[in-house]
């Protein structure tokens, strides 16, 4: 992960920020008939100063990919963005980032372009997942113009549609993860929880596979049918 | 860059996978970097209960794995019983597939997730980096392996317990065990006197018999209190009236089982045995079946001691063998059971020795060697002789007038230790060979020639002479001997060279893809345990030893001693000793076996008639072997 950032800085190195054609980045993969053994998808955790996408800002990205049924260490993102200015005064007690980190973080656009090219359009899971797309795509149109959709899927929607009889106490992050008796190492850290999410994934990919669930778009499909399945329920 | 700094730059996960590795052996004893180069270069992967996540057809292992969280079973066919069996389990913080890993072989087993389980694993590159990087892993990755060593071992214990145990041994025919020789009378005996016959042989029955030694009844400590309580018959009365009648009796070819079984039902104690024409031929009691393991080497060794007879020394040879079982059964290792042999066989030599010398005492004082592997304490069942004197010569005799006197007496000894089970030496190395029947000067003489004109054919005989020790007689004209060898070898090392490349000659027997090479064509699928197995460590360790004036013999010494001297490394050392005591009780278990079949005794095995375990484990031993050869070729530049 050192190394990746390391190379990445230096081949920056000269590109002035702004520089960077949004052009050259990296479309967005659509729900694709590849196979999900093969795939790769990003987890993703954000930490941010509140819980209001108009107002509130991202402080830290956390993430970690899975490709080929497996979450591989080398290719993780986890950064503190350099946000000197944000008050984090509300927040600062649940995520531990204090204003100190904030100031050692790194320049956002740089951050963020760094985030792109190294989620390469992959499909974005997360918990909760509408939160973390609102922020992470209001902050990528208003720091650098972005506004690709990526494809993203909620894997609050993935665990009940694949362990619809789990006995849960709620319906959090920590329920799943107390439920397959996960560690978070550290909660209400970006890449911690992005990791734990990344884990109930492959819990859930492991059953989607034997449940004939293949590809991303057999997923995607397979989650729409859960959010109706849902709101017939509600009715 | 301080530790702590170079910490808080790691990614979260890296820092939680890292203060997870280090809750668990080896990584608790890893430096931070190589546990870093481990968590960045991790995968983690999830398996559902039941899912397999290694298994044989995957082809070579290329993956280091580590549990996480949840477990592992190994997953084994029973081909008897048609079914899969659980081989073992591996659970929280605990690593997978060592010895296919190291072997770079697919795993014989598969490997399945018992509960949802997450395993972190690394890819072939990291494992190989970290290997040669970090010491505390490599020595776990080598160590784990031989850590399986012990679940050998415990095999071993089980499979000889139950050669002796409860179904086993009761298979036997009574005429395998040492029967004991009945006590008797005749039918008109008074009760008195066959009493008081009883107490001085101190046992609790005896048995009547007729003119041609039928039974014809028995008298137990049993029935003379029945016969005291009553007060009904005197003392005096003949012992035909009070004896129990027509007593319990089985042929010498009936099993012990049956034995076992009719004592059960009439709760005798004693069972007489016959020959086929019912003529006793001895007594087999309760103790002596159910607690044969019961054989107990200081009695057994002081039996030997001062036995009188030759003819009792060649009985009591069958309790050695059966006190190996036991040994092997109580958990002996095959290290102290070899020794006990050894001590066994030198208290035989000695008294013979003696027995030899009450009768034609040759009048002049000599030291009894033995040499190979008795020299090394490292006798097993099959031995033969490989002996020599070491003699004073008295004033006004020349050397070959003290062997004129010598040579009869050693001959005669030599002999008669054949009697006792230690077959001739083919090789004529004994000591009525004039030859090696020689007076200090003699000795020294001889060793010079030996080491400083040394020739490729006698150094086959560095195996004999170099690893000698004196059984009989004084022992200080011997200590002298060996400093004078040791000091020459030293000094000499074109001789340690050529010792060291005569080590080399015998390979252990693996193929370049790690797998057993067999004898030859005609021993097709058989493996010398002796020459293949055992020699490339004796040879080996035997270079060193002299090299650094170790004056011990026995292999497991020696190697204690070159691991003392920092020529070894403790743990290679241990991995070594292991190693070389597995392929030695897999070898004395095997001549258990050849016993129990009546069969001549023999270092083959046939790797395919051991389990996997064993088979994997030998094949461990064997890579030992060839480490230590490696060794010796970097030592002496081969």
């Amino acid at each position: 992960m050192l190394e990746y950032i390391r190379q990445w800085l230096t081949q920056r190195r000269g590109n002035r920020i702004g520089e960077h054609d949004t052009d050259n980045l990296p479309t967005p993969k659509s729900a694709s008939d590849q196979l999900l053994s093969r795939a790769r998808v990003i987890v993703l955790d954000l930490e941010t100063t509140g819980l209001n996408p108009a107002k509130d800002e991202v402080i830290a990205i956390g993430a970690v990919a899975i490709e080929g049924g497996a979450i591989h260490l080398k290719d993780q993102f986890d950064l503190i963005l350099r946000r000197p200015e944000l008050d984090i005064r509300e927040t600062v007690l649940i995520h531990g980032i204090g204003p100190e980190a904030l100031t050692q973080g790194h320049e956002t656009e740089d951050a963020l372009l760094h985030l792109l090219e190294w989620m390469n359009g992959d499909p974005i899971l997360a918990y909760h997942s509408a939160f973390d797309q609102k922020f992470l795509e209001k902050t990528l149109k208003k720091q650098l113009g972005y506004t690709l959709p990526h494809l993203w899927m909620d894997v609050a929607e993935l665990m009940p549609a694949f362990f619809p009889k789990a006995p849960l106490k709620g319906k959090g992050l920590d329920d799943w993860a107390d439920f397959f008796g996960l560690e978070v190492s550290e909660r209400h850290h970006a890449a911690a929880d992005a990791l734990v999410t990344a884990e109930l994934t492959l819990i859930a990919m492991n059953k989607a596979r034997k449940q004939n669930v293949k590809t991303v778009k057999d997923l995607t499909e397979k989650l729409h049918y859960q959010r109706r399945l849902q709101s017939m329920h509600r009715y | 860059m301080a530790a702590a700094n170079e910490d808080a730059t790691r990614p979260q996960n890296t820092r939680a996978i890292m203060s997870f590795l280090r809750e668990h052996a080896p990584f608790s004893s890893m430096d931070d970097t190589h546990l870093a180069h481990f968590a960045e270069h991790a995968t983690l992967r999830f398996y559902a209960d039941g899912d397999e996540v290694l298994s044989p057809n995957d082809g070579v292992v290329k993956r280091f794995f580590v549990v996480k969280q949840g477990r592992i079973r190994g997953e084994r066919h029973n081909e008897k019983e048609d079914r899969a069996e659980t081989t073992f389990e591996i659970s929280q913080g605990e690593c997978f597939p060592l010895a296919a890993l190291i072997g770079e072989r697919p795993t014989r087993t598969i490997h399945r997730a018992a509960g949802d389980t997450f395993c972190l694993s690394i890819e072939q590159k990291a494992f190989i980096t970290l290997f040669s990087e970090s010491e505390p892993y490599r020595d776990f990755c080598l160590r784990g392996v031989s850590s399986l060593l012990d679940q050998v071992n415990q095999r071993i214990q089980s499979r000889a317990m139950a050669s002796i145990g409860s179904s086993n041994s009761l298979d036997t025919p009574l005429e395998r065990y040492a029967l004991r020789n009945p006590i008797v009378c005749t039918p008109d005996l008074p009760v008195r006197k066959a009493i008081a016959r009883m107490h001085e042989n101190n046992v609790g029955s005896i048995v009547i018999t007729d003119d041609q030694r039928h039974p014809t009844g028995i008298f137990t400590l049993r029935d003379l209190r029945t016969l005291v309580a009553q007060d009904k018959s005197s003392l005096e009365t003949p012992i035909r009236l009070v004896m129990t009648t027509n007593p319990c009796r089985l042929p010498s070819s009936a099993h012990a089982f049956e034995a076992a079984m009719l004592m059960a039902e009439h709760h005798f104690a004693h069972l007489c045995v016959v020959d086929d024409e019912g003529r006793l031929i001895g007594m087999v009691s309760e103790r002596d079946l159910f607690s044969l393991q019961r054989v107990d080497l200081v009695n057994l060794a002081r039996t030997i001691g001062t036995a009188t007879h030759l003819r009792t020394l060649v009985s009591l040879r069958s309790d050695v063998s059966r006190l190996v079982d036991a040994m092997l059964a109580h958990g002996a290792d095959s290290g102290q059971v070899v020794k006990i042999i050894t001590t066994l066989n030198d208290v035989t030599v000695r008294r013979v020795l003696e027995l030899n010398l009450q009768k034609h005492d040759p009048g002049i004082p000599f030291t009894w060697l033995t040499f190979g592997s008795e020299g090394r304490q490292e006798q097993t069942l099959l031995t033969d002789q490989d002996n020599g004197i070491l003699f004073e010569t008295p004033e006004g005799m020349t050397e070959d007038q003290v062997r004129e006197k010598l040579l009869p007496f050693a001959r005669k000894v030599n002999d008669e230790l054949a009697e006792c089970g230690f077959t001739l030496c083919k090789g004529n190395i004994m000591a009525s060979n004039p030859k090696l029947c020689l007076s200090h000067q003699e000795w020294d003489d001889w060793f010079v020639r030996f080491i400083d004109a040394s020739t490729p054919q006698n150094l086959v005989y560095s195996s004999i002479f170099l690893d000698m020790r004196a059984v009989f007689g004084s022992m200080e004209p011997l200590h002298h001997l060996q400093e004078s060898v040791l000091q020459r070898i030293q000094k000499n090392a074109l001789f340690q060279k050529m010792l060291a490349g005569n080590a080399l000659q015998r390979k252990p027997p693996l193929t370049m893809f790690r797998n057993f090479r067999y004898l030859n064509d005609e021993k097709k699928h058989s493996l010398d345990l002796k020459r293949q197995g055992l020699a490339p460590f004796v040879e080996s360790i035997r270079v060193l030893a002299l090299a650094h004036g170790i004056e011990a013999a026995n292999t497991l010494e020696r190697i204690d001693a070159l691991a003392r001297k920092d020529v070894f490394d403790a743990k290679d050392a241990n991995a070594w000793k292991e190693a070389y005591s597995l392929i030695q009780a897999i070898r004395m278990r095997a001549h258990q076996e050849m016993l129990d079949k009546g069969e001549e005794l023999t270092n083959y095995i046939d790797p395919d008639d051991l389990n996997p375990l064993d088979r994997r484990i030998l094949r461990e031993s064997f890579r030992q072997a060839q480490r230590l050869q490696q060794k010796l070729e970097v030592t002496y530049q081969l």
